[in-house]
């Protein structure tokens, strides 16, 4: 046995991966946030008036706002004046067009972090508009996508290019008096994707963003709108890894998706943010505002994310099924080790008549870590026949760790359905035993164990992912036996 | 129309009766002081979230009601009795044995010794930061009652508390008791809730049991108060080694209804069952809060409560599960079903877990649904009519319950309550 501990001493140590800083010189603001600070990014983007106006009036607000403090996480106090809202790769004039032109330091950055930009053009054929720190360096596959009317680009460009749809659908799903972090993040949001499918076309690739947060001190602050009209089809991937670093960092995204009549969107996450070390210093705040609102007849919005990183993770991807016979679902691994903190789960708010939910949510805790599921479920008067199904799983690995389930059910129509069922359980002895009977070793046996308890949801991740989700549970469990 | 109150009125923390000993009386006091300016809660405090809007306290129900001596209905129960009415016993009223191993006493009746002994205890049975109004009640309470099981005591027939509130004046009442069961001692304790008379009314009770090593205790709380009356109640439970409690919680809607259960599972193999039943039509409301702390290991709980809403009314459940760090081996089961008898009618529901230990197992699962159509269709395509299959397929919705109630008196009362609840929501059927 004696070798085997060495071994997993070893893995307990050893470092994240992917922690690392990139050289290369930032056009920075200094740390401060006012109207100014808001007004000059706003003109660094070259924006027209009414972003900048809605930029001011969502600051207003936040300032009234309070930080919420009911969710089950722990946190020092955050200085929004000590954080700096903008920070870009230099030579912004001279964007590139093609991926020889990026930065050389860039591309090695993306290669360590196993993003193969141009395998993934040549072989997997996935379309990645890749966001370092805030601006939109690389941006594949736009003609093809141009070809069948899908606009997929950064935020920035669509607000010059495309001002009609983004001023349509911005703030409809998470306006910004939402909530703090909504608020902050729709004054000084940086940069994002944007992504409109027009009527009856289904996107012909998956479409995919991966997100780095890198210069010291940087909260990212990234916001995603994706439009599905009529009848149309989208998948939408997002991964995120960051380097490491002793600062926690705060990242407050919002993402919104529309679905009109009959449009489905497939939005799925990895991340893998910077958890912090073995003794809960560092790692990223991940506050993030994810909603989708189905708004057509027959429309269907599934999330599906694997959560992995983050010193503190803080969403509730939800879905307001306001269409005749929409569908929500959302499909949740929630890993959490050492001091790492979760507060995670949905809302499913069925307006609409006959809609319909799904939720599955898996939370694994092992170490000290803390781990909630949070969700609610509500029928609105009108939604006759609405349906509602809800599993959350909780696996504890060691006795240091919590587990918790804050499930909020309301429902004001006699004829809705909803069932929730939980369950807690360890991973029990009788499996362990089975497995180390067979030679297979305690890590990998847990690792095996796990990966069989979210099978349900790898299963709903497209394929590339599924494999990266089950190896990125394998790493982030490393040292939780022996 | 005026603004809603946001603190406690100063008129709620004027206590009447002085007929306490002493260290009762400075008790009262303390608390009293520790409720100035007490917020109310809002649709913003969380264990207060759905009901908060159906809590009333105006100045008018502020005062005490008159501790009048009189009894409005005589109830044959079948086995011993205490009867308050608006807080205060009625010895004349009641009957119960004088014995030497079990302890009735009113808290008038206590030594100062004994009372002093009592106000250490009282209130440890309950977090009173979530379950607000036991201060207020510890504050004004007028009376009470104390029992004493010494070991191995054994109460040979049910105890029936039989709370009654005569509401032909506005004003509150402040019932209290505090039951103390000694090594493998047992008792089955009813408390049953109801009023007369019209005007608006406050009931707000506290239940305190203490259960040492093997101790056995049934409760039954029956609360059937009027469509004037708001009642907050809560009962705390502290259990220790391999002791067992019981819970029979059943209620019909009211403007307010509100009960706060805490149960302490502070023993191994200590071991709690927890039933409830709740019923509201009309424009009543409901809301039943649990809490369960498994603070030891090798510790057992079972919750299963039912909930039915018709017309237009509101029930809530709020069952919470706390497995301590060291409470390993636990094994805890939630489960709460509601059915919705009308659109209009409201239910919310939210079965919590929160577990620091490993090695447990806890389940919980709550559904919302109405009747089954297809079922309805079976009996009536079988020559039941409509209304009574309606009527059939909604007992057999909480007959399991209602069939586990230990005391069939108990058990014959709610059934005649439930026969007019059918009547009422299935009139039109």
């Amino acid at each position: 046995m004696a070798t085997t501990d060495q071994e997993v001493n070893e893995l307990i140590k050893r470092e994240y991966e992917h922690g690392f800083v990139t050289e290369i010189e930032a056009d920075t603001f200094e740390p401060g946030l006012n109207e100014d600070v808001i007004a000059r990014l706003s003109a660094i983007k070259k924006e027209p008036e009414f972003m900048l106006e809605w930029r001011l009036k969502a600051y207003r607000r936040w300032l009234e706002m309070k930080e919420p403090d009911w969710a089950h996480v722990g946190y020092p106090k955050i200085d929004y004046n000590a954080i700096s809202y903008y920070s870009a790769p230099k030579r912004p004039e001279d964007m590139p067009q093609s991926l020889d032109e990026v930065d050389p330091e860039l591309l090695r950055t993306y290669e360590k972090l196993g993003i193969p930009l141009h395998e993934r053009e040549k072989l997997a054929g996935v379309a990645v508009d890749a966001v370092f720190d805030s601006v939109s360096v690389a941006t594949t596959f736009k003609e093809p996508l141009a070809k069948a009317g899908v606009i997929f680009c950064s935020i920035s460009e669509a607000v010059r290019d495309y001002p009609e749809l983004v001023q349509k659908y911005l703030g409809t799903v998470v306006p910004h008096t939402d909530n703090y972090f909504a608020g902050l993040n729709s004054a000084v949001f940086s940069d994002g994707t944007f992504v409109y499918v027009p009527k009856g076309v289904r996107c012909p690739m998956e479409l995919s963003t991966y997100f780095r947060i890198n210069a010291a001190n940087t909260g990212q602050f990234e916001r995603t709108l994706i439009i599905a009209d009529e009848g149309s089809y989208v998948s939408y991937l997002e991964g995120c890894t960051a380097p490491m670093r002793d600062e926690n960092q705060l990242h407050a995204a919002v993402v919104e998706l529309v679905a009109l009549d009959d449009a489905q969107i497939k939005y799925s996450t990895v991340q893998n943010w910077y958890p912090g070390d073995e003794n809960g210093k560092g790692g990223i705040y991940n506050f993030v505002t994810k909603r989708g609102a189905c708004i057509g007849k027959n429309s269907k919005i599934s999330w599906t994310q694997v959560e992995t990183g983050s010193a503190i993770t803080w969403k509730y991807p939800s879905c307001i099924l306001r269409g005749e016979n929409s569908v929500g679902e959302f499909y949740s691994v929630a890993l959490t080790h050492n001091y790492q903190q979760a507060d995670t789960g949905t809302k499913m708010i069925h307006l609409g008549k006959n809609t319909s939910s799904t939720i599955i949510s898996k939370g694994i805790s092992a170490g000290r870590s803390s781990n909630a599921y949070r969700g609610l479920v509500k029928f609105g008067p009108r939604a006759e026949g609405a349906r509602n199904f809800t599993q959350c799983d909780s696996l504890l690995i060691g006795d240091q760790c919590g587990a918790h389930t804050f499930p909020y059910i309301e429902s004001l129509n006699k004829s809705a359905i909803v069932e929730h069922e939980a369950t807690t359980s360890k991973v029990s002895d009788e499996q362990m035993f089975l497995c180390r009977q067979r030679g297979i070793d305690p890590e990998q046996a847990v690792s095996m164990i796990v990966n069989g308890f979210c099978k349900e949801v790898f299963k709903e991740l497209p394929m590339e992912f599924a494999v990266e989700a089950g190896k990125l549970l394998e790493v982030s469990l490393e040292g939780s036996v022996g | 129309m005026k603004p809603a109150p946001t603190l406690l009125s100063s008129a709620f923390l004027q206590p009447a009766g002085q007929a306490l000993p002493e260290p009762l009386l400075a008790l009262r006091r303390q608390r009293g002081a520790a409720l100035v300016d007490m917020p109310l809660p809002t649709r913003k405090t969380e264990n207060w979230k759905y009901s908060s809007k159906y809590l009333k306290l105006t100045d008018e129900i502020a005062g005490s009601l008159p501790a009048t001596g009189k009894t409005g209905s005589a109830l044959a129960v079948p086995g011993y009795k205490v009867v308050f009415i608006n807080g205060v016993m009625v010895p004349e009223a009641s009957e119960y044995p004088d014995l030497n191993d079990i302890l009735i006493q009113r808290f008038g009746d206590l030594s100062e010794a004994e009372a002093n002994e009592l106000a250490e205890r009282l209130d440890s049975t309950l977090d009173t930061r979530t379950v607000q109004f036991a201060g207020l009640n510890s504050a004004r309470f007028e009376d009470g009652l104390l029992i004493r099981l010494k070991p191995n005591a054994v109460l040979d027939k049910p105890l029936f508390i039989i709370h009654e509130v005569t509401a032909s004046t506005s004003g509150s009442a402040f019932p209290r008791v505090f039951v103390d069961a000694g090594r493998n001692s047992q008792i089955t304790l009813v408390e049953e809730y109801f009023s007369s008379g019209q005007e608006a009314a406050l009931v707000n009770t506290v239940t305190e049991f203490n259960l040492a090593d093997g101790a056995n205790v049934t409760n039954i709380r029956l609360n059937m108060d009027g469509e004037n009356v708001q009642h907050i109640g809560a009962t705390g439970v502290r259990q220790q080694r391999n002791s067992r409690f019981e819970s029979h919680c059943m209620g019909f809607g009211g403007p307010l209804r509100r009960h706060d259960l805490q149960v302490w599972l502070e023993g191994e193999g200590a071991e709690c069952k927890l039933n409830g039943v709740v019923v509201t039509q009309g424009s009543q409301h409901y809301d039943n809060h649990t809490t369960i702390e498994h603070v030891a290991a090798h510790c057992n709980s079972e919750e299963t409560y039912r909930n039915i809403a018709a017309d237009k009314s509101h029930a809530v459940f709020n069952g919470r599960i706390h497995i301590h760090k060291d409470a390993q081996k636990s094994n805890a089961n939630m489960n709460n079903k509601n059915l919705l008898l009308s659109t209009g009618a409201e239910i919310d529901t939210k079965p919590e877990l929160e577990i620091y230990a490993d090695d447990v197992k806890c389940a919980h699962g709550a559904t919302i649904g109405q009747l089954d159509e297809e079922s309805l269709f079976y009996l009536v395509s079988r020559g039941i009519g409509r209304r009574e299959a309606n009527v059939l397929l909604t007992m057999a919705f909480i007959n399991e319950l209602v069939a586990q109630i230990p005391v069939d008196a108990v058990k014959d009362t709610m059934q005649t309550r439930l026969n007019q609840f059918f009547d009422q929501a299935f009139q039109e059927v």
